[in-house]
């Protein structure tokens, strides 16, 4: 009966997956991860709460499609994909996380509907091609570029701006974030430095009384007795232990014959640290700002100097540090000529809430700057800083690539028309797969209308109608539930984030399509578990 | 072959069908709405001056009795999401103005039931959502439109606004001794004229169990709650000169392992002399430097002072007070005007703050060590708390703080409000009047967002005891006829001016519990699902 049973190839515990199977199973699974993060797009959409399993996880509210997909753990192939894809989009350009995931999985959604028509994968993905290319052409032709002209290019900056932050929590307050944001980002001068700009968050209060400051803000207390007050302050930046240098090896210990020699070896010891402080002094430093903690005696040591003395900075305070005062990191004092020092105009303490914090302004990198946001709970404080980082991104890649489209599924219909007309032109089964990816590209202003609660069928069509007949700047106006023209609200999206939805989001279909075949390895094999027996 | 998307259970939700798709948001949020207004409605009865008092048992046994909605939240552990987020609003408002944590959160539950409604009647959440940001934006012009300036010397308006914090919490009885002890406490720390925020660090709250809430004092100096240590030693000094050290007097260490090797019987004695003669030598510095009293900061590496050290260190007429935490060195300092020392090289003169008296008081079986009168005060104060229990100093404790918040509040923002379920139904009114210049929806949801505020007086009312519906309407009725004032008095159990009755409240508290509300009911409306996630 050797003849009936099938040949295993595979070890045991492996297992495939094969053509019509492996194809459904990566559908669904694109499918799904689309569904899930479908009702967060555009300016109405939905938050989600994620909650974590362990109890004393804070838990989050978000809309930002690549936090929502980062924290579920997914254990199908395809879903994966189109997690990593929307990780690359946030590293990428920082915005359009969702639409990307989006407009992939309505992709793979028209793809199940041709191949059940018996279209050959392959056929879809040639159209594909042609496709998107007829679109990046259309959309590029579309591009305006305001980059030599710096007053319509900030107009852009704040139209970008407002469209980025309509879809988030700081919807209502996008007037003020916006120009909020826009500031910051001018202050960079096209460097794209994000990391030039520091978010505190800081509960109470409510998020308009969020406010920019220039300079940096540290979220430390100086040293007793020492000035609070600092102006043109020479910084030493420093990781030092500043208790004892004690000698590391281990069981090391000193034998003595009398109380008085330990008390000589107390005094040395203290000799040894003030020599220590001496050195950090004579770098000509009026400010010390140490990772590690300073003691008592040190610290005194440096109030006798008028050195302000800080201790306990994080790792993330003072490495920022040292880029915004132009300071190095240093850990020994033995040469303070090749030692850079940090420099800032004014040191000073203000209050935010119920803290002191201390306040450098004037800094060596004049760009830097800080944004305080204030909220109600912790949660709104930690999206706002989501949506903030997303505008900034958005806003430092516009400096480098000043192109804009406009948005509000404008140059989704514009690039569906461009396509659809490729599609009439084309003969054979190519057409099909054309006519399908314009279908996908017009479901993005679908689903904005849907999750804004308006007829989006109606909508839909009149936008369709307006961009048929050469009208190219009618996109949807979801503050009234119409279509309207969105060069005059304002609505504008980065060229750089609409190209990269519609790339990425094409290719993680096309590889999702291609896949014939799932083949998991078999789990690492395990001893057997003799304990309990 | 089964697909399982999401590894968190979430396998299940992967359903296409439109059908579904609509119905599970909708479920969501209203299991969201229904956990907050859980919330809010475990603590409604502790609102106002007759509401009642929660007593929450720890995991490990403690047992707190108190009125505070932010602490009762705080203890009470809640599991869902949306719950949670109620609580960190009431944390918010606690931050932001340190009372009324109990009425925003009543007021988030209301607004939230005011939503349901509204969502029931198929308004969508973010045109609701909406409307009630731009209802609060209203809110707060109006409520600015209703205050009486207020200038920080009129004493007599802070205590007025002070006692009404207090009325509502335990120890609402001693009010007439708390209130002024919370107004003294602030306007010592601040410059009036100058000040526009208060950092409540500068005043330091005692606590210490024995006699009862009335000997609760405020003192112009400082309170160690340690006794004096050494035996012999002075209790009393009289032209004190303070020194705090941050070194140890007590035989000496260093930071590698050291041993002392003892190889016959003269060497002990030599040990032993030598010990001596360092702590001896230690000692005379300090008395040199005329220094009579010494405040030691806690060590944990070593013996901050040893007995030995004590012994000379009474010899030579000096107090004793060891064991001062390290946080509490700089408040040490900014009150007495003393540096800190933290080597005995450095023990001078210069570096002593001075008093005219320090002295150790017995407070029923335990003793306190005071400072008073001290040369050049920094602006900082102490305030004694005492009380019969733990429990009932805990909640003086408490409530001193709403009250010092309450006026920390007034000197942010100088202006009044009256109390009492006053502007609460004003506000509801001339917003109601207001929603009908609008049109649409907005319009709806406005009208709810001023019903709910109701829920303020109707509490109040519902929790003296009075009929919520009757007092609501004539309140109504009153405001409608132009009385602004009109509000519950709850001790007289009638509707009558509240201002003449001086119970006034800062407006900060009312502006904030309003907007702080509305964000986070906002932020609950947007949700429309909740995701389980894995590490």
């Amino acid at each position: 009966m050797m003849s009936l049973n099938p040949v295993q190839i595979f070890k045991m515990g492996a297992e495939e997956e094969k053509s019509e199977t492996a194809r459904m199973s990566s559908f669904v699974g694109a499918i799904a991860i689309g569904d899930l993060v479908k009702s967060t797009l555009g300016p109405k959409g939905m938050d989600k709460i994620l909650q974590s399993s362990s109890t004393n996880e804070a838990l989050k509210v978000t809309n930002d499609g690549a936090t929502i997909l980062k924290s579920i753990g997914v254990d199908n192939p395809a879903a994966k994909v189109l997690v990593d894809i929307s990780m690359v989009q946030d590293d990428e350009v920082g915005d359009g996380t969702t639409s990307v995931v989006v407009f992939a999985c309505e992709l793979l959604k028209e793809a199940e509907s041709l191949v059940s028509q018996k279209i050959h994968p392959q056929t879809v993905i040639s159209g594909w091609r042609k496709a998107v290319d007829a679109a990046r052409e259309a959309l590029t032709n579309a591009a305006r570029d305001n980059g030599n002209d710096p007053v319509k290019f900030k107009e852009d900056l704040l139209n970008i701006a407002r469209t980025t932050l309509s879809s988030k929590i700081l919807t209502q307050h996008k007037e003020k974030f916006s120009n909020l944001a826009v500031d910051a980002v001018l202050r960079l001068k096209g460097s794209g430095n994000l990391d030039a700009i520091q978010l505190i968050k800081k509960l109470g209060g409510n998020l308009s009384d969020s406010y920019l400051e220039e300079g940096f803000l540290l979220d430390k207390k100086v040293g007793l007795n020492q000035p609070k007050r600092m102006e043109n302050a020479k910084i030493l930046i420093a990781n030092t232990p500043m208790d004892t240098d004690k000698i590391k090896v281990f069981g090391s210990r000193v034998r003595v014959d009398a109380v008085s020699k330990v008390a000589q070896l107390e005094v040395a010891e203290k000799e040894k640290m003030k020599l220590k402080v001496e050195k950090i002094i004579k770098h000509g430093c009026n400010v010390f700002i140490n990772r590690q903690l300073i003691y008592n005696y040190p610290e005194q040591l440096f109030s006798d100097a008028g050195v302000m003395a800080i201790e306990h900075a994080d790792f993330d305070g003072v490495e920022r540090l040292s880029l915004v005062t132009g300071g190095e990191i240093v850990s020994t004092f033995d040469c303070p000529e090749k030692v850079k020092l940090g420099t800032c105009k004014l040191i000073e303490e203000v209050m935010i809430g119920e803290d002191k914090l201390l306040k450098f302004s004037g800094v060596e990198l004049g760009e830097a700057c800080t944004v305080v946001l204030r909220g109600a709970t912790q949660q709104i404080l930690d999206e706002a800083e989501r949506s903030l980082h997303d505008a900034l991104c958005v806003l430092s890649q516009t400096v480098k690539e000043t192109r804009t489209v406009y948005g509000g599924g404008c140059s989704e219909m514009l690039m569906a028309d461009a396509v659809s007309k490729l599609a009439a032109k084309t003969p054979g089964k190519e057409a099909v797969a054309m006519e399908s990816f314009a279908k996908a590209l017009r479901q993005l202003p679908t689903i904005i209308a849907d999750n804004a609660g308006y007829d989006s069928a109606d909508l839909i069509a009149q936008l369709r109608a307006s961009h048929t007949s050469g009208k190219h700047t009618i996109g949807l106006d979801m503050q009234h539930g119409r279509v309207g023209d969105v060069a005059q609200l304002g609505i504008t999206e980065s060229y750089q984030v609409k190209r990269q939805v519609l790339i990425s989001g094409h290719e993680a279909a096309e590889m999702i399509l291609r896949v014939d075949n799932i083949i998991k390895a078999a789990p690492r094999p395990r001893a057997p578990d003799h304990r309990h027996h | 072959m089964p697909v399982n998307i999401s590894a968190g259970g979430g396998g299940d939700n992967v359903s296409r069908s439109e059908y579904k798709d609509k119905d599970k948001p909708t479920q969501i949020r209203y299991s969201n709405i229904t956990a907050a207004k859980a919330v809010a409605d475990a603590i409604r009865t502790a609102l106002g001056p007759r509401g009642m008092d929660k007593m929450i048992q720890a995991e490990n046994g403690d047992v707190t009795i108190t009125n505070d909605g932010a602490t009762i939240l705080k203890q009470m552990q809640v599991l869902h999401p949306a719950a949670k987020m109620l609580v960190e609003l009431s944390k918010a408002q606690d931050i932001e103005a340190g009372d009324g944590t109990t009425s925003v959160v009543v007021l988030a539950g209301s607004l939230l039931d005011a939503s349901a409604n509204l969502l029931a009647r198929g308004i969508h959440p973010t045109a609701i959502s909406e409307a009630f940001q731009r209802a609060a934006q209203k809110s707060t012009e109006i409520l600015e439109s209703l205050v009486t300036p207020l200038d920080l010397a009129d004493r007599e308006s802070l205590l007025k606004s002070a006692s009404t914090s207090l009325n509502s919490k335990v120890v609402s009885q001693y009010s007439s001794i708390l209130s002024p002890i919370a107004v003294d406490a602030v306007m010592k720390v601040i410059n009036p004229a100058t000040a526009t925020n208060v950092d409540l660090k500068d005043i330091k709250i005692v606590k210490k169990i024995g006699g009862t809430v009335e000997d609760t004092e405020l003192i112009d100096g400082l309170v160690f709650t340690s006794k004096t240590s050494g035996a012999g030693g002075p209790n009393k000094v009289e032209k004190a000169k303070v020194g705090l050290i941050q070194f140890c007097i007590s035989p000496p260490k260093t930071d590698m392992d050291n041993q002392v090797i003892v190889s016959d019987y003269t060497q002990m004695d030599r040990v032993l002399r030598e010990e001596r003669a360092y702590i001896l030598d230690i000692v005379k510095k300090i008395k040199k430097s005329g220094c009579n009293v010494l405040l030691i900061q806690k060590s944990i590496l070593r013996d901050a002072v040893s007995d030995l050290a004590l012994h000379f260190l009474a010899k030579m007429k000096i107090l004793v007070v060891k064991e001062v935490e390290r946080e509490d060195v700089e408040f040490v300092c900014k009150t007495l005007g003393c540096k800190p020392i933290a080597s005995v090289d450095h023990f001078v003169p210069e570096n002593l703050g001075s008093a005219e008296l320090v002295e150790e008081v017995q407070t029923g079986s335990s003793k306190i060590v005071k400072v008073t009168g001290i040369a050049c005060p920094g602006q900082t104060v102490t305030v004694l708390i005492r009380g019969s229990n733990k429990l009932v100093i805990e909640e003086a404790d408490r409530s001193l703080h709403d009250a010092l918040c309450v006026i920390r509040c007034l000197v942010k923002k100088r202006a009044l409000i009256a109390g009492g379920g006053a502007p609460e139904i004003e506000l509801s009114q001339r917003l109601a009047e207001y929603a009908n210049s609008l049109t649409g929806m907005e319009q709806y949801c406005f009208r709810s967002f001023a019903e709910a505020l109701e829920v303020i007086p109707f509490t109040l009312a519902e929790n003296a005891g009075l009929n919520p519906i009757s007092t609501v309407t004539e309140l109504r009725a009153r405001h409608a006829q132009g009385e602004k004032n009109a509000g519950i008095n709850v001790r007289k159990g009638a509707i009558t001016n509240i201002l003449e009755e001086s119970v006034v409240q800062p407006i900060l508290v009312s502006l904030s519990a309003i907007t702080l509300a509305s964000e986070t009911v906002r932020s609950i409306l947007k949700i429309d699902d909740i995701v389980n996630c894995v590490h």
